[in-house]
């Protein structure tokens, strides 16, 4: 008889050893994992955007900076209810809220619902209803905040490009992390959809520039509403870094090239800063900020390579530009004097070789001033071959060829033979010829040597960073002696400023200019690249320069051109600096 | 005859187990209502104060004459759960209340009271041994109330009924052949129950079989249950501490669910003292059942004692989602003034039966 009762008994043991197993089940063997979701469950991270450091100009022109954008949004959890007065704000309804807005933003209140609806996400989260609204009226509504419940005003912060594709290879751009480089700056707070400094100074200063991005962890509950602020960190702004550009002497010069493929590079020839750095084609880097893929696409696909810094990363032939160099270590080492004069009958014999000069009849007897002024190859190339191969390459090292400078932004080291060469490719080497390559920012670090009588400085473009001042002229002595500087100056000279010279284009009547030009043969035939190099003003050099038109022909032509044009913009802007300057402070 | 002594004569665990399971009660009730009422876990107080007075008054009555009043229980129960079919009190959907002198009551409580006493006295006084005809009788006297409550609708507490009138039956000897025929029929009709059940019902069924159809709708109470009882791992996450149930996660939580926030609070340690709480409660009313040679009180321990196991296993089943949610209260925990009330009375009546049976 009591069997029937052992057996409901016994159905009830096992259906509590079933639960006690289930117990097990969730929580030993899965509880983890619960525990996980009910984290998740209750925490969010609200994150708070980090300002991007800015980049200025050496006047404190901005290059790069932030732009924010003002916008009204509600939190839906601070808005009243949908209708029927509120006790406690005395406001009223949500409707009067959009309708009281509304009279603001003028955007009508139906607008602004329908707005509400479709942005609205979880109740802590502020959904957008006017975007972009102007300064004047984000005060506005700030004022009024008290009869707005709900509504805020947000800022959204993005990069702007204020000067466009001025410097754009110098400023750089932004973009996405790449999969390689995300699991590096994540934990530095940066998330996939982030834009990162990828080139320029975007890309290598971009530590500083980034800042640190703040947020908040809040509990919410089963609504997403906040509960409270577990624990928040306000964010710190990127560092603001200035430049040794000069915006508007870059802008100038970028403008000179027409479009033309080439670079220029200028520097301050005795402390290294570079005053300005032009590559051309360019590019705008307000496309890779706004993530205009389309404009980006273009530049990837540009057969021209818009997106490379040629004055750091483009090497080419020098040519003549090299002949001063050539005549300064000839001289230093002795192998000519000032007077030194050779015949030059339009060609040299090397054996049964025969290199002719570019002047098929020849220049007739040339010192170094007339060799310089005339681009004599057959004065340099006999240079070449009494100096011979080792002397020439120590005095090419010295000057900098065949490394970097020191510098940043993917800096290219040119290049030097380092075989055994014949006497007629020594000569050739003298004269930029043959087996040499070099960038045009070497080019204005060799030229800076000349002009600052003796020095090899390294060219800097970062002035300050933050707080943190980064000037730092470092310049090695070359040793050259006062006469053979004088010696090459005087033929760099008559090059600019003798009616004989090749460098005629860029004479001024405002400011003394010298220079060198020089048209370096390509491996395309009857294709040249035109460089101009030099420095002024003659009395003290203030800016050192290279200058190349790729393929652009000869040196004489645009490169000096644009040479003159940036030297006379110098000269105008240091005159009108020195006027301000005597200006006494007090006047009007 | 001796003066029976109430003190003596009690069932002490029992009375202990009852104890103990309705002061866990209070501890979680006072957690799982913080930010939702604080005035339930004091409400949820009165009334179990009132069930243990209640408990003690009925075992000083011998149980025929509690039976007596279950007879006439049962007749109320139905006249009321006819009213709140007409004009009860619509909570949470379904009209389960009937309000009387400010107090909610509900109906279907007393109606699994007087429901146990009616099948228990009609069992009881068959001549015959059990067949075919007593089956189909009691049946019928559990199915009025049952259909009454089913049409509340109130799945569940119609469930409940069921497993009384189960309970009772198969102790008082029903035939093997009937329990086969029993089940098939169960089978048989499960698609009929599907086509009558409403569409929240059905839902809630669905979901069971894979919480994932609805994560957000119906499937969400069972995957936030699971996840507020499996997030308790060992120890618990302590009183008062746990995320769910404190952030509101969790939905029904001082009703249906509160045996969830005794997992996520206590941990695993707490879950299973719950659960072995009920396994000495259900044992002692068994034990009662066994005891008494009097096939009355034996049905109507066995009754009540099957009331308990059931609601007890289906709630905790249901909220660690291994069986549907059907909405069945865990006895004595569950926040309710009438189910506490009801069960206490429940306990006092196996008090009184072990008091006043003859023993074997």
């Amino acid at each position: 008889m009591p069997s029937r009762l052992a057996v409901i008994h016994r159905l009830f043991v096992v259906g509590l050893a079933g639960l006690v197993l289930r117990l097990a089940q969730l929580q030993l063997i899965d509880g983890a994992s619960y525990r996980q979701q009910a984290e998740q469950n209750r925490l969010r991270v609200i994150p708070e955007q980090a300002p991007r450091g800015m980049l200025l100009d050496r006047e404190d022109r901005q290059l790069a900076t932030n732009q924010t954008v003002f916008r009204v949004a509600a939190i839906p959890q601070d808005l009243p209810k949908q209708s029927g007065a509120s006790k406690r704000t005395m406001v009223g309804s949500r409707r009067e809220v959009f309708e009281r807005l509304s009279r603001l933003v003028h955007v009508p209140p139906d607008e602004l619902e329908s707005r509400f609806e479709a942005h609205v996400t979880v109740p802590f989260l502020p959904a957008e209803l006017v975007d972009p609204i102007p300064k004047p009226l984000a005060l506005r509504i700030e004022e009024e905040r008290f009869a707005l419940p709900g509504v805020v005003v947000e800022s959204v912060v993005s990069r702007r490009y204020p000067l466009g594709p001025v410097a754009a290879h110098v400023v750089g751009y932004l973009s996405q992390p790449s999969s390689q480089l995300f699991p590096l700056l994540k934990e530095y707070g940066v998330k996939p959809q982030d834009l990162v400094g990828r080139s320029g100074l975007e890309g290598e200063l971009d530590p500083y520039l980034r800042g640190r991005p703040g947020g908040a962890l809040i509990e919410v509950n089963h609504r997403a509403r906040q509960v409270r602020v577990l624990g928040s960190r306000t964010h710190a702004s990127g560092q603001t870094v200035r430049l040794t550009i000069d915006a508007q002497l870059q802008a100038l010069i970028e403008s000179q090239f027409h479009g033309r493929p080439g670079a220029c590079v200028v520097l301050q020839p005795t402390t290294g800063e570079v005053l300005a750095m032009v590559s051309v084609p360019g590019f705008n880097p307000q496309a890779f900020a706004d993530q205009d893929t389309k404009a980006v696409q273009a530049y990837l696909q540009d057969q021209r390579s818009p997106l490379m810094n040629r004055a750091t990363r483009g090497v080419y032939l020098p040519g003549s530009i090299i002949k001063p160099i050539t005549g300064a270590i000839a001289l230093e080492q002795g192998v000519i004097t000032r007077h030194t004069t050779f015949v030059c009958p339009g060609y040299i014999q090397f054996g049964d070789r025969r290199i002719h000069c570019w002047k098929r009849d020849g220049h007739g007897p040339v010192s170094i001033r007339e060799a310089l002024m005339g681009s004599c190859n057959v004065f340099f190339m006999e240079v070449g071959r009494r100096m011979g191969l080792e002397r020439l390459r120590a005095g090419f090292l010295s000057v900098g060829l065949d490394r970097r400078t020191g510098w940043l932004l993917g800096e290219a080291a040119g290049h030097l033979p380092s075989r055994r060469l014949s006497e007629g490719e020594v000569a050739m080497l003298a004269m930029g010829q043959g087996e040499v390559l070099l960038t045009p920012l070497q080019a204005a670090v060799m030229i800076s040597a000349i002009a600052n009588r003796g020095w090899l400085v390294e060219p800097w473009i970062v002035k300050q960073v933050g707080e943190h001042r980064m000037e730092r002229t470092h310049a090695v002595p070359l040793g050259w002696s006062p006469d053979t500087l004088d010696a090459i100056w005087e033929g760099m000279d008559a090059v600019v400023n003798d009616p004989h010279g090749t460098g005629i284009h860029a004479h001024s009547p405002l400011v003394r200019i010298v220079g060198k030009t020089g048209t370096a043969q390509t491996h395309v035939p009857g294709k040249t690249h035109g460089w101009f190099v030099g420095f002024c003003p003659y009395d003290k050099p203030q800016a050192a320069f290279a200058i190349l038109s790729e393929y652009g022909g000869s040196g004489g032509d645009l490169p000096a051109t644009i040479g003159r044009n940036l030297c006379e913009y110098l000269a105008i802007a240091g005159r009108q600096a020195v006027e301000t300057a005597a200006v006494p402070a007090d006047s009007p | 005859m001796k003066p029976p002594s109430l003190a003596r004569d009690l069932d002490w665990p029992l009375m202990l187990a009852g104890l103990a399971l309705s002061l866990i009660s209070l501890v979680a009730m006072k957690s799982a209502t913080m930010t939702l009422n604080p005035d339930l876990a004091v409400k949820q107080a009165i009334w179990a104060v009132a069930g243990v007075i209640a408990c003690l008054a009925v075992a000083s009555v011998p149980y025929p004459r509690l039976i007596d009043a279950g007879v006439f229980g049962y007749l109320i129960a139905v006249a009321a759960l006819l009213l709140v079919l007409i004009a009860g009190t619509v909570k949470l959907g379904a009209a389960r209340w009937v309000t009387i002198f400010g107090f909610s009551l509900q109906p279907s409580e007393l109606a699994k009271l007087a429901t146990a006493c009616v099948v228990a006295r009609y069992l009881s006084i068959q001549t015959a041994p059990i067949g075919m005809r007593e089956i189909l009788w009691s049946a019928s006297l559990v199915a009025v109330p049952s259909l009454l409550i089913f049409l509340q609708p109130d799945l569940g507490s119609s469930t409940v009924l069921a497993a009384i009138w189960f309970g009772a039956a198969f102790v008082a000897g029903m035939p093997k052949k009937l329990l086969g025929g029993l089940a098939a029929a169960l089978l048989a009709l499960l698609p009929c129950a599907w086509m009558i059940l409403k569409d929240y019902q059905r839902t809630r069924l669905m979901v069971f079989i894979n919480p994932g159809v609805d994560p957000l709708g119906a499937g969400y109470t069972i995957i936030q249950s699971k996840i507020t009882i499996g997030s308790g791992q060992w120890l618990g996450r302590g009183w008062m501490s746990g995320t769910q149930s404190q952030l509101s996660f969790l939905p029904e939580r001082h009703s249906d669910f509160l045996y969830s926030v005794v997992g996520e609070e206590w941990g695993f340690l707490g879950s299973v003292a719950v659960v072995l709480l009920f396994g000495l409660l259900v044992w002692r009313m068994l034990k009662i059942a066994q005891d008494n040679s009097d096939a009355q009180g034996r049905y109507l321990a066995t009754a009540l004692a099957s009331w308990i196991a059931y609601q007890a296993v289906v709630n905790m089943g249901m909220v660690m989602g291994v069986l549907p949610v059907v909405g069945v209260p865990l006895p004595m925990v569950s926040y309710g003034g009438s189910a506490m009330v009801a069960t206490w009375v429940a306990l006092g009546i196996l008090q009184s039966i072990r008091r006043f049976g003859t023993r074997f």
